[in-house]
Order: C-alpha cells, then sequence, then structure tokens
C-alpha cells in the first residue's frame, strides 16, 4: 500500500486534497500542517509521495523541497507542489530546486490525480 | 465515473475556515494600526496576516469564489512589499487593508448563504494599485549581527530580534531533534513550536541535517528560565544557547531611543497648555505587561512567607512565648500585603477610552457617503480594567459595533422614509460597576425582527433572553435570513464564548423593531491567569498550575515497586525510587475514576508538608497560560478542583490543584502505604 504525506497549513486544503485522492482507493494519507511538521515526519518514515504547499509559516514549500533534497535517503522522493502562486517564475523555481511535479491552486481532482499517477511508478496506484 | 469529486461539499468548511481567518486579519490590523500610533513596527502581525490572506485566496480558487481571490490577492502583493520593508505598513494602507477585510468578509457571507458574492469593488482595487510599493520599502532595519542566523533570516525577523535586544529581552536559539521516543511522548516539533512561542515571541524556526537525521533550530526572545524554556522545548539546558546583543554601537536601534530621551524638553512642566506635555507631566510611563507578572508573581511568594511567618507564631505562641509586640506587626504587615496586592492590580489597570480607540478605524472603513452613514459615540467616563481582559474583550466589541454598522443601521433614504435622522448613531458606553465592566453597544437602527428570526430557526421567540440564545448558537449566522431580516449574525457566538465562556461574564440583548438594538457586556475586571502543564488523561485534558509543580519525570527511566494486593483502594499507589528517595507514585486516572487504555508515561511530582507525592498521567501536552474561572457551581465545587478553563477546544477544562488532592490520598490512603492491610 502507498503511503503519502499531505503538507498544508490550512485544514481545508488538506481535506480538499485528501477527498481529491479519495479514488485512489488503498492509499494511506499522513497530514502535516506545517513545512517542520513534514520535515519531521519524512525524517522519521518512509512515504512513497508528498504533496507539498509552498507558502508556510516558519519554513516553506521551497525550503522543505531544499532540504529534502540534501539528504541522500530522500533524493528521489517524488514531490508534487500545489500552490496558488501559479505563475511561471515560481514554477521555475520550485522545479529547479527539485520538486517532481508543480499544479498551480486552483486545481480540479482530475488533475490532481493525473499528476500524482504521473509521479508514481506504473501500476503503484490504480 | 469514479475520478470525479465534488469540491463543493467543502463549502460549509471554507465558509468557517474564511471566517476565522478574517477575524485573525482584523485583529492583525487592529494591532498594526495601534503599533503605528506608538511608532513601532509590528512584523509579525504583517507576516501573518500576509499568510491569512494567501491562504483565503487559496481556499476561495478551489471553491471558485473569484472575487475573493482577487480582493486577496490585491492585498497580498502589498503586503508582501510591506513584509520585505522589515513590517512596515502605512495608516493608508492600514485603512484600505479594513476595507478588503470587509469586503472579503461580505462574499464569504454571500457564500455562506447560497448567493453570488458581487465583483471585487474596482475602486477598492485601483486605491490598492496605487500605493506606491517601492517608497514602503523603509530603510534596512539595523543589521543584528547573528552569525548562526544571520542566512536565515528575513528583514520582518531581524526588526524583531533587533527590538527584543532594545527591550532587554534574552533572546536564545533552542534547539529540538526529534525523534520516535520524543514524538511517543507526545513531543514534535509542533507541540515544541506551540509551547516555546507561549513563552515570548518564537521569531524563526529552521531545521538543520545532522548526521543522524534532522534537528530543528528555534530562536526564541524570552524572559522566562532556561529551565523553563528546556522544559517546554522537551530537551536539556545544554540545547539553549543565549545569543549575546551586539555592541551598542552597531545597535542603532538603542542609539535612538537614548537620543529620544535625552532630547525631551527639559523642564515640561512649565507649559501646561500643550496636551501632549501635559501627558509627560503626569508621568505615564510605558511597561511592559510581563514585567507587571513578575511583580504578582513576586507578591505570591511574599504572601506564601507571610503564612509561614502566622505558623510560626502560632507555634511560639503555644510555648508560652510572649509574641504581643510580634503580632502587631504581623497583622500590619498583612494589610500592607492586601494594599500592595491591590496597588498592582490598579498597575494592570488600562484605561477604556484607550482601549476602544481602534473602533474609529472599524466603523469608518465601513461608512460610505450616501449608501451608509454612521456616527460613532464612544463614552468610556473613567472605565478601567484589567490588559488581560482588554485584550480578550476587544475582539468581541468590534465584532458588535462592526454588527450594528454593517446591518443594523439602515440607508440613509431608509432612515429619512422612517423619520430618523441620516446618519445612524452607533454608540458604546462603558462603566465599572462594583468589580465588573459594563459594555453597551447600542444603535438606533432598524432592530431585529423576532418573528423572522423564530420562523428561520424554527423556535418560538417570546423574550430577549430566547432571542440571543438563537442568535449566538453555533452556525445560526450562516443562514442567509439573519443579514437580510434582522440584520444580526456574523460572529455571534464567538461573541457569547469571549464573554460568556472566556471571562467568565454574561451577555444581554433588548431590541426593539424600528427603533435599535442594545447589546450588554459585563465583565469582570480582572481575571485570574495562570501558567499551566496540561496533560491527557484517557480521553479527556487536564492542566495544572506550573508554581505547584516539583518536576516532571519519565515513569519508564524510573523503578516502579507496586506492593501486593491493595484491593479496595481506588488510587493505586506505588512506590518509586526519585533522586535516592522513595516517593509514593498515585495514578491520576484511577483516582480520579478515569479509564485509559495505554500506559502512564509521565509523573508529576508535588510538595505537599515537606513530603513528595507523584502523579502519574498518560501524557504530557504542553505548558501555557490560561484564564481560570472558579466553579460556582456549589454541587460540582469539590476539594482538588481549583475551577475550570477552556484550552481553545470551546470544552471546560477542569484545573486540578495535585496538592490538594494529595492530601485527599494521603487521608485516604496513608494507612496502606505504611502497613498494606488485606481486606
Amino acid at each position: 500500500m502507498s503511503r503519502f504525506l499531505v503538507v498544508d497549513d490550512s485544514k481545508l486544503m488538506r481535506d480538499m486534497v485528501a477527498a481529491c485522492l479519495r479514488p485512489l482507493g488503498q492509499v494511506e494519507l499522513e497530514f502535516a500542517g506545517s513545512g517542520l511538521e513534514a520535515i519531521e515526519r519524512l525524517a522519521l518514515a518512509a512515504f512513497d509521495l508528498v504533496v507539498l504547499d509552498l507558502n508556510m509559516p516558519d519554513v516553506g514549500g521551497l525550503e522543505v523541497i531544499e532540504f529534502v533534497r540534501a539528504q541522500d535517503k530522500l533524493r528521489s522522493l517524488p514531490i508534487l507542489v500545489v500552490t496558488t502562486r501559479g505563475d511561471d517564475e515560481s514554477k521555475q523555481r520550485v522545479l529547479g530546486a527539485g520538486a517532481s511535479g508543480f499544479l498551480a491552486k486552483p486545481f480540479s481532482p482530475g488533475q490532481i490525480l493525473q499528476e500524482v499517477r504521473r509521479l508514481l511508478p506504473v501500476g503503484a496506484v490504480p | 465515473m469514479s475520478d470525479r469529486v465534488d469540491l463543493q461539499e467543502f463549502v460549509v468548511g471554507f465558509v468557517a475556515e474564511a471566517d476565522e481567518l478574517v477575524s485573525a486579519a482584523t485583529a492583525q490590523l487592529l494591532e498594526i494600526e495601534a503599533g503605528n500610533t506608538a511608532g513601532v513596527l509590528r512584523p509579525k502581525a504583517v507576516r501573518d496576516l500576509f499568510r491569512g490572506l494567501h491562504t483565503i485566496k487559496g481556499l476561495a480558487g478551489m471553491i471558485g469564489v473569484e472575487p475573493i481571490v482577487v480582493l486577496a490577492h490585491a492585498l497580498e502583493t502589498v503586503l508582501r512589499a510591506a513584509d520585505r520593508a522589515g513590517g512596515h505598513l502605512g495608516s493608508r494602507s492600514v485603512s484600505l487593508a479594513v476595507q478588503v477585510v470587509q469586503a472579503i468578509s461580505e462574499r464569504v457571507r454571500a457564500v455562506a448563504t447560497g448567493h453570488i458574492p458581487e465583483p471585487a469593488p474596482e475602486a477598492l482595487l485601483e486605491a490598492l494599485a496605487t500605493i506606491n510599493l517601492t517608497a514602503a520599502v523603509a530603510p534596512p532595519p539595523p543589521r543584528a549581527s547573528i552569525p548562526a542566523w544571520d542566512q536565515r533570516m528575513g528583514a520582518g525577523e531581524r526588526q524583531q530580534v533587533m527590538q527584543a535586544f532594545a527591550e532587554g529581552i534574552p533572546v536564545y536559539t533552542v534547539t529540538f531533534v526529534p525523534s520516535e521516543a520524543q514524538s511517543a511522548h507526545g513531543h514534535t516539533i509542533a507541540t515544541v513550536r506551540a509551547a516555546l512561542a507561549a513563552l515570548g515571541e518564537l521569531v524563526k524556526v529552521a531545521p538543520r541535517a545532522t548526521p543522524i537525521g534532522v534537528a530543528f533550530d528555534l530562536l526564541l526572545a524570552t524572559r522566562a528560565d532556561r529551565a523553563v524554556v528546556a522544559t517546554a522545548a522537551a530537551t536539556t539546558d545544554e540545547a539553549i544557547v543565549l545569543i549575546e546583543p551586539p555592541a551598542p554601537a552597531e545597535s542603532a536601534a538603542i542609539e535612538d531611543r537614548a537620543a529620544a530621551a535625552t532630547s525631551l524638553p527639559a523642564s515640561p512642566i512649565e507649559d501646561t497648555a500643550s496636551t501632549a506635555v501635559a501627558a509627560i507631566g503626569r508621568a505615564v510611563v510605558r511597561v511592559e505587561l510581563s514585567r507587571l507578572d513578575d511583580l504578582q508573581e513576586l507578591l505570591s511568594s511574599l504572601v506564601v512567607s507571610r503564612f509561614r511567618l502566622e505558623r510560626e507564631l502560632v507555634v511560639q505562641a503555644e510555648r508560652g512565648v510572649d509574641v504581643r509586640r510580634l503580632r502587631e506587626l504581623a497583622d500590619r504587615q498583612s494589610v500592607q500585603l492586601r494594599e500592595l496586592r491591590r496597588a498592582i492590580l490598579r498597575a494592570r489597570m488600562v484605561r477604556m477610552s484607550e482601549v476602544l480607540d481602534p473602533l474609529a478605524l472599524v466603523v469608518r472603513s465601513l461608512v460610505r457617503p450616501g449608501v451608509k452613514e454612521v456616527k460613532l459615540v464612544v463614552d468610556a467616563h473613567d472605565a478601567e480594567v484589567d490588559k488581560a481582559v482588554a485584550d480578550r474583550i476587544l475582539p468581541a466589541i468590534v465584532h458588535l459595533v462592526r454588527n450594528a454598522v454593517d446591518h443594523a443601521i439602515e440607508s440613509p433614504d431608509e432612515r429619512v422614509a422612517a423619520g430618523k435622522p441620516r446618519a445612524g448613531t452607533v454608540q458604546v458606553n462603558c462603566t465599572n460597576i462594583g468589580n465588573r465592566l459594563e459594555l453597551a453597544i447600542i444603535d438606533d437602527g432598524r432592530g431585529i425582527d423576532r418573528a423572522a428570526v423564530a420562523r428561520r430557526a424554527g423556535r418560538a421567540i417570546s423574550d430577549d433572553g430566547e432571542l440571543l440564545d438563537v442568535l449566538t448558537a453555533p452556525g445560526f449566522s450562516t443562514r442567509d435570513v439573519i443579514s437580510q431580516v434582522s440584520g444580526r449574525g456574523l460572529g455571534m457566538d464567538i461573541v457569547r464564548r469571549i464573554a460568556v465562556s472566556d471571562l467568565g461574564g454574561d451577555l444581554e440583548v433588548r431590541s426593539e423593531l424600528g427603533r435599535g438594538t442594545t447589546f450588554t457586556v459585563r465583565v469582570p475586571v480582572t481575571i485570574a491567569i495562570v501558567d499551566v502543564f496540561s496533560f491527557a488523561l484517557g480521553a479527556q485534558s487536564f492542566v495544572t498550575p506550573v508554581a505547584t509543580v516539583d518536576e516532571i519525570f519519565e515513569l519508564s527511566d524510573t523503578l516502579t515497586h507496586r506492593p501486593p494486593s491493595r484491593a479496595g483502594t481506588r488510587a493505586a499507589v506505588a512506590m518509586v525510587e526519585r533522586r535516592g528517595a522513595v516517593v509514593s507514585l498515585v495514578s491520576l486516572g484511577e483516582l480520579l475514576a478515569i479509564h485509559s487504555t495505554v500506559p502512564a508515561t509521565k509523573a508529576i511530582v508535588v510538595h505537599r508538608n515537606g513530603e513528595r507525592l507523584a502523579f502519574a498521567v498518560d501524557r504530557m501536552l504542553g505548558r501555557q497560560e490560561v484564564v481560570i474561572r472558579p466553579i460556582e457551581d456549589p454541587l460540582a465545587r469539590r476539594p482538588g478542583i481549583a475551577g475550570a478553563t477552556d484550552l481553545g477546544d470551546g470544552r471546560p477544562t477542569l484545573v486540578l490543584d495535585l496538592v490538594e488532592l494529595g492530601a485527599g490520598i494521603a487521608r485516604r490512603h496513608d494507612p496502606i502505604i505504611a502497613a498494606p492491610r488485606s481486606s
């Protein structure tokens, strides 16, 4: 069973992402309410994919990516950034920092599913 | 299709979260405006406001509420520039920001009631666009030379550190290393962050890779003891590093302050005509609240030594010693202590006329010539209230005034047709009555249509008391009838929570259709704020005052010895060895008859008559300051329960006096500890 970490400082947004991913079925979702919590969870447990917001207190999504990519065991962890800052400059910066995918908010459930399926190995999720 | 998910199911959640964000934004704007008046930057409020707007924008986008996205985006741009300028947000920007937040709030209401929100007001967007963002870039704040943090701080954060240095507040780097063991005990970066934030100003948190994983550095400005900081961060003293302030020559902020002090008129009392100078003549000083808290704490220890003295006097008298002269002195000291206590309480008082200052700003932002004309009259007499009460009650008053202007006051044409003056009046009266503060918010608007509210609520409303119950029921405000018919709604449940649940006061409404509405809030002038540890037992939370706790230790670290078979005792008493002494360990869960499915992990040690007693609890939740309300129902009053409080989840949480509870145990179980007997 795949295990995802959904990181967003808005609970409602975490719930919405969870609802969007519902069609995937057997995926275990864990949630983090801040970039700090995300870094902690990633240090202590193994995940197959991270859905990551950019604008969060203390440590933003960009810093999380930079931090994660500097660690050997997390170098290839798929990170899908979902953000309200959907402009090209943000996108280039995020992908340049090492994100695996980029999705601008607002997104539709179909869009995030498509991105998740693209980032995971074939057959990992339905 | 299996992939189809409807995000519209989240509209209710959106309204709730957006309401919260709007309330927070209003409070942050008031803080920034107050800072502007006092000439102090509020970089943290600016940053939090920015982030809140960003979140609203994201959520509104997902639900598809374009006008809110547009409004939030426009303000966000201004706020991002302000954050980069070290938190500088001018008065005009604040004024516009208040209007944006108001416009967002109106559109959230529309969403809540199933209406299509109006487009973002063009005039407002244009006004925002004309704010010169480059002009807002203030001179770079003085550089705090903190080598470990220089690379990791923004301008606003640097400003926060400099302010702490200028006020003489110690600044520390606290390091927390997360682990499975720590998180099993409930210590995660989220809990540690919250615990440290409660101790002072948490400026920045940054992760750092270490050979074994990850560590978090937290930059904290606090006057709290190092030991307290260590406990809050679930770490040891070695993980706390004091940051030295830069040498005075580098610190422009400190120099500025000194310059200002020397430039004061040498003899200000001569020119009594100027009010500003008169204020200096009255010799007003601003004192940080934490310093007054320190005074109060010192007073408490003085009261304790006074009790000891009293006891000793009794002992000496019983031995036949002549203590009459001493007794006289002791009695006089009693009186002096009471006076000292009163003087300290007086020092904490603030004038309501100053507290209510921001109301003018709120009303100004809501008035539109020809559409909504309102006169605000604030009559605060000489009413005063404890600073802690003032900080808590202000948001409720802002809510009430805002509702009155927004919904109760009719349009000028409507008012003229009804034979009223064009401009409505919202009056805020406050008076001290005994040890209570009474605030009345009076409007001469349309009044609340009880029949319409009753229809909507599906219950009869026969008097104002029942009307209030309906208006303050959670969720009632989201129904469309409120803003159109009764003119009430936004956040009335929150107003009730602040006034009644948090502060132990009461709330009343009197309304006459066509004539106007009066809300009356009565709250205590002072409240007891206590520093507490919170902990979990089964599914419940409890708190206990930090002052009564000797230490907290891990149960797994200690050898526990349970005496055999003590059937009939409710609180299992075991013995643990602690620092070379044997300490009785009581299961607090069993004592309070709370069922818990997990083993206790921590023990809280208190002192009672020179003996130490440990209480086992499931886990510690943190440390915070809470308002304690006495339990007034005589049936619920019990020894060992010092009162009730609210940890923010809206449920009452009991404040346990473990020392007193310990007395109960000793009475019931002393024989068992001394000589176990079979039953």
